[in-house]
């Protein structure tokens, strides 16, 4: 695998706030690349520093094994696109795509060639002499991304560039773009508030959160195995409980007794016997246990309320806890759905079950 | 990775800092700072050493100041200054509010050609507008022989009361625009809640729209008020023996012309004192009064009673009658034949034969100096503008604060400072075109800056930054980019620029020699000779070019008149 994209301990401070904290990867080549995190994390910081638009105020990036922090952001070669367009309002939708090969001095013929091709790919060929303001959101996007593209960047920037769009359009861009991607091969780096969005277009995600890099993985294993609190709670529908690790089996697994008093099996806990911990368990990851397999290390609680989405059965379970823990179950033709107010036994896989250090003043 | 192991030691930061240096921005703010420097600060610097010097040996730094405090000569004008700016203002007040609420509020008959009149008022040149008065109201005018007739002695144009008669009518549409743009930023809402708890109209308005309005009103009240301190035209043809400091300015830099202008400048640092003091005091209190907030549903039209309409609508007519009758009296006397000061009633095209001749030159410099000064404005403007907006931090601040400088500075001030700076070799400029297009430019420029300003806070960052991210240098993406989207907000500045500097005359009375004469300097001399005629004929050519733009301004580009103030 070569590396495209090298971040080094990128630190940015604006005054007092650190934006952007002793962040570190590496990027491969052709890779589709997410910064996911909430508003404020620092994930635009980042990507305008990758860009050149803003210097980091310690730690270097390099492109290809070269430093760039001192190239002006117009030789850095990389392609932006905007979350608002930044369209060029006064040029046609070929002069826009054509802006950055005349911006490299291309002969006429190249750019007439390349700015067709790429039109072809995004599917705006018929609208090439159009301006932008007679074209749609989601066609002036696709003409933002050809303008990026058409450069063969070193690396594609994107900074949520779906959000100003509705809904149909952005289930529809989010798989263009992702295609367009692989067709072409450019490394992307790509920013998102949704995780949705995240986890289905990338072939890896960097999850933040105050500046820093909460955890770096495959998309199915930032949902399977979060790493901190802060994923485990960020990423999916998750039920987050207060509890402690009373001791461990003879095969490694803890033994944690939620608030309320139930027990359950953890596979892989590090918390420390004796210490309090949060309990991360996914809904579907609950099943409704069997009578007969009765074992002292069950949740039993009330049903306290039923939701019926079609696919899935929610069911908010009481089980002593400040709060109902949330049990999905699959929707199925033939399911027994339980009733409001009967009591449950319910089980869950230790594999399931992951335990955190509770956050310090959170 | 040698490249990686090179650009991360010092040598290579170093040097990379140092090509920073040469970069496109760093250095047009150099050249903006030397540029700005060198026409407005230099200048304004020489004045004040000068107003420190004197030429005997043993004197105290502060003689020249304390001749003119002692002096009744020197310090009358002073306050007559004071006087006659402090009392248009006051009146500028009393009359134009009125006009303009009446105007926004109340549904009188065109009000459009209301508007139209209010601006014919505001950009006609000031000199005009007194000698217009001579004509009708001097001691052989129209209106005065006509009275005289019937046994009424009308009051005197010149002197005092005349001057303020004259700044009144010039400048109360200062008041009338910002005015009228206020009230259309307050919420018909409150007016509702005012009428609700029992005002009535007036008390509502004293209560709760006038003080609304403050930030308009301080506003308009110093820009009036530097207006009628600052001008030169006006006291040159109606003071007589009614002093002002822009007059004693203009009589001393005559009088020491080829010696150093010591007084002249010590006057100037006096005007200049004061102006940026009223410039200070209106910042301060914009900054104070600035509850600006956005109408949601701006204040309605009224329908008032019949009587109330007639009368509102009598007094705005009445108001406005009398602001465009100088400049209705100058283009019907261009075509009267003349009989030296005297105008017979006798149509011809006389006056505008005798000036056939000679027309050429003044029309010609003052096209050239205007366009070429409008041009650089346009240009120099937009690129400290750019600076300003989009590069912040201390230099991009004090060019800021240098630039709005340049709004305090009268033009006779600037003039006196620019022969100080510039008349001695290796320059030599005076009497150059070079002067007067370096005075006229460097007085337009906060008003393009401005422009260009305000403009470029509306833009997105974005669409530049993706014009530097696809590979265009920061020169390219200005040109190719930032200029083209601002296009339309530097035309509609230029088309200003050009009809307000056409008609300058203070800094230019001081700058011109023969070769480098100006249609509004040549006006002035048939003025001051008495050929009435003639400087009608050349006046209507003026006005013409002053509002040729503005034409297009609100035609083509939909401006309306607020763009004005
Ligand atoms: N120019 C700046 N000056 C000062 N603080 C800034 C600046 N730019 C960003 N910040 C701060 O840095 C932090 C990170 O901002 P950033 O824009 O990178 O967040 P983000 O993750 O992109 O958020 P969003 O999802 O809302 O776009 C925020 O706390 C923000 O207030
Ligand atoms: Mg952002």
């Amino acid at each position: 695998m070569t590396t495209s994209v090298t971040i080094d301990s990128v630190t940015k401070r604006f005054g007092d706030t650190t934006a952007v904290d002793a962040v570190s990867f590496d990027i491969a080549k052709g890779e589709f690349f997410t910064l996911l995190g909430s508003s404020g994390c620092g994930k635009t910081t980042l990507l305008r520093m990758i860009a050149g638009f803003m210097r980091q105020t310690s730690g270097h990036i390099r492109f290809g094994g070269k430093v760039i922090d001192h190239v002006p952001p117009h030789q850095r070669n990389t392609g932006m696109v905007f979350q608002n367009y930044a369209i060029f309002p006064h040029l046609t939708v070929f002069d826009n795509i054509a802006y950055g090969l005349r911006a490299r001095r291309r002969g006429k013929a190249e750019i007439e060639r390349e700015v067709k091709r790429m039109l072809e790919l995004v599917r705006l060929g018929h609208l090439a002499h159009r301006r932008p303001r007679e074209l749609s959101g989601g066609q002036q996007q696709r003409v933002v991304l050809a303008r990026a593209m058409v450069i063969q960047p070193d690396v594609l920037l994107m900074d949520e560039p779906l959000s100003n769009l509705d809904t149909e359009m952005r289930m529809h861009l989010r798989a263009e773009i992702r295609s367009l991607q692989r067709q072409v091969g450019v490394t992307t780096i790509y920013v998102t508030h949704d995780q949705e969005e995240a986890l289905l277009m990338s072939d890896r995600i960097a999850v933040m959160s105050r500046g820093r890099v909460e955890q770096l993985d495959v998309p199915h294993r930032i949902y399977a195995e979060p790493q901190t609190l802060f994923v485990a709670g960020f990423i999916g529908e998750n039920n987050l409980l207060p509890g402690t690790v009373l001791g461990r089996e003879a095969d490694g697994g803890a033994i944690i007794e939620l608030a309320g008093g139930g027990r359950l099996r953890g596979a892989s806990t590090t918390t420390g016997d004796g210490r309090a911990c949060i309990v991360s368990i996914r809904p579907q990851d609950i099943d409704i246990a069997d009578a007969s397999n009765g074992t002292e290390l069950s949740l039993s609680g009330t049903v306290g309320d039923i939701q019926f989405l079609g696919g899935a059965v929610k069911l908010m379970v009481d089980i002593g806890a400040d709060k109902p823990l949330t049990v999905a179950l699959p929707g199925r033709r033939d399911m027994a759905m339980p009733t409001l107010g009967s009591a449950l036994r319910l089980s869950v896989p230790p594999h399931a079950v992951r335990t955190f250090q509770p956050e310090v003043g959170a | 990775m040698s490249t990686a192991t090179r650009s991360e030691d010092p040598t290579g930061r170093l040097g990379a800092v140092l090509g920073r240096l040469f970069d496109f921005w760093p250095m047009v703010t150099v050249a903006a700072l030397g540029l700005t420097t060198l026409l407005l600060l230099l200048p304004v610097y020489n004045i004040i050493g000068l107003s420190f010097s004197g030429t005997e040996a043993g004197r105290s730094l502060f003689d020249n100041y304390a001749m003119f405090f002692s002096e009744p000569y020197y310090y009358r004008s002073l306050i007559n200054s004071f006087i006659v700016s402090i009392s248009a203002t006051i009146l500028a007040l009393l009359v134009g509010i009125p006009a303009a609420y009446f105007v926004s509020r109340y549904n009188i008959w065109a009000r459009s050609l209301i508007k139209t009149v209010v601006v014919l008022t505001f950009v006609s040149p000031p000199f005009i507008g007194s000698y217009s008065w001579v004509i009708l109201l001097g001691r052989s005018g129209v209106l005065t022989r006509f009275f005289a007739e019937y046994g009424i002695s009308l009051p005197s144009i010149y002197g005092a009361p005349g001057i303020i008669f004259v700044f009144t009518l010039q400048y109360f549409p200062f008041v009338f625009l910002l005015v009228s743009s206020g009230l259309k930023s307050i919420d018909q809402s409150v007016e509702d809640a005012a009428r609700n708890l029992g005002s009535g109209e007036f008390a509502t308005f004293m209560k709760v729209i006038a003080p609304l309005l403050l930030p308009s009103i301080t506003t308009a009240a110093l820009l009036v008020f530097v207006a009628a301190f600052t001008d030169l035209g006006t006291p040159l043809i109606l003071g007589e023996k009614f002093r002002v400091l822009p007059l004693l300015i203009y009589g001393e830099f005559v009088n020491d012309f080829g010696g150093q202008p010591v007084l002249a400048s010590t006057l100037s640092v006096l005007l200049l004192a004061v102006t940026t003091a009223a410039l200070l005091l209106q910042r301060w209190l914009s900054a104070r009064f600035s509850h600006a907030t956005a109408a949601i549903r701006p204040l309605t039209m009224q329908e008032p009673p019949p009587l109330k309409r007639m009368l509102a609508a009598g007094y705005v007519y009445l108001l406005m009658a009398i602001a465009i009758l100088p400049l209705v009296n100058i283009v019907i006397s261009s075509f009267l034949k003349a009989n030296g000061p005297v105008l017979t009633a006798e149509l011809s095209l006389e006056n505008y034969r005798r000036i056939a001749g000679t027309l050429a030159r003044p029309l010609w410099n003052t096209i050239l100096f205007t366009s070429t000064a409008t041009l650089a404005c346009a240009v120099i403007g937009t690129l400290i503008a750019y600076i300003i907006v989009r590069r912040p931090g201390r230099i991009s601040a004090l060019l800021d604060t240098i630039v709005m400088f340049s709004y305090a500075v009268p033009g006779i001030v600037l003039g006196v400072g620019l022969v100080v700076t510039y008349h001695y070799p290796p320059f030599a400029l005076t009497g150059t075109a070079l002067i007067l297009i370096m005075a006229y430019f460097i007085r337009r420029l906060p008003f393009s800056v401005r422009a260009s300003v305000s403009a470029l806070q509306q833009l997105s960052r974005d669409t530049e930054e993706a014009s530097v991210n696809l590979g265009a240098g920061p020169a390219a993406t200005f040109a190719r980019v930032t200029v083209p989207l601002l296009s339309m907000a530097i035309l509609s500045g230029v088309l200003l620029t050009w009809s307000n500097t056409i008609r300058e005359l203070s800094a230019t009375l001081i700058l011109q020699s023969g070769s480098t004469i100006t249609v509004s300097i040549e006006i002035f001399n048939e003025v001051v000779n008495g050929n009435f005629g003639v400087a009608s004929a050349l006046g209507s050519i003026l006005i013409l070019l002053t509002f040729l733009p503005l034409i297009l301004l609100f035609t083509l580009m939909g401006k309306n008149e607020e763009a004005l103030v």
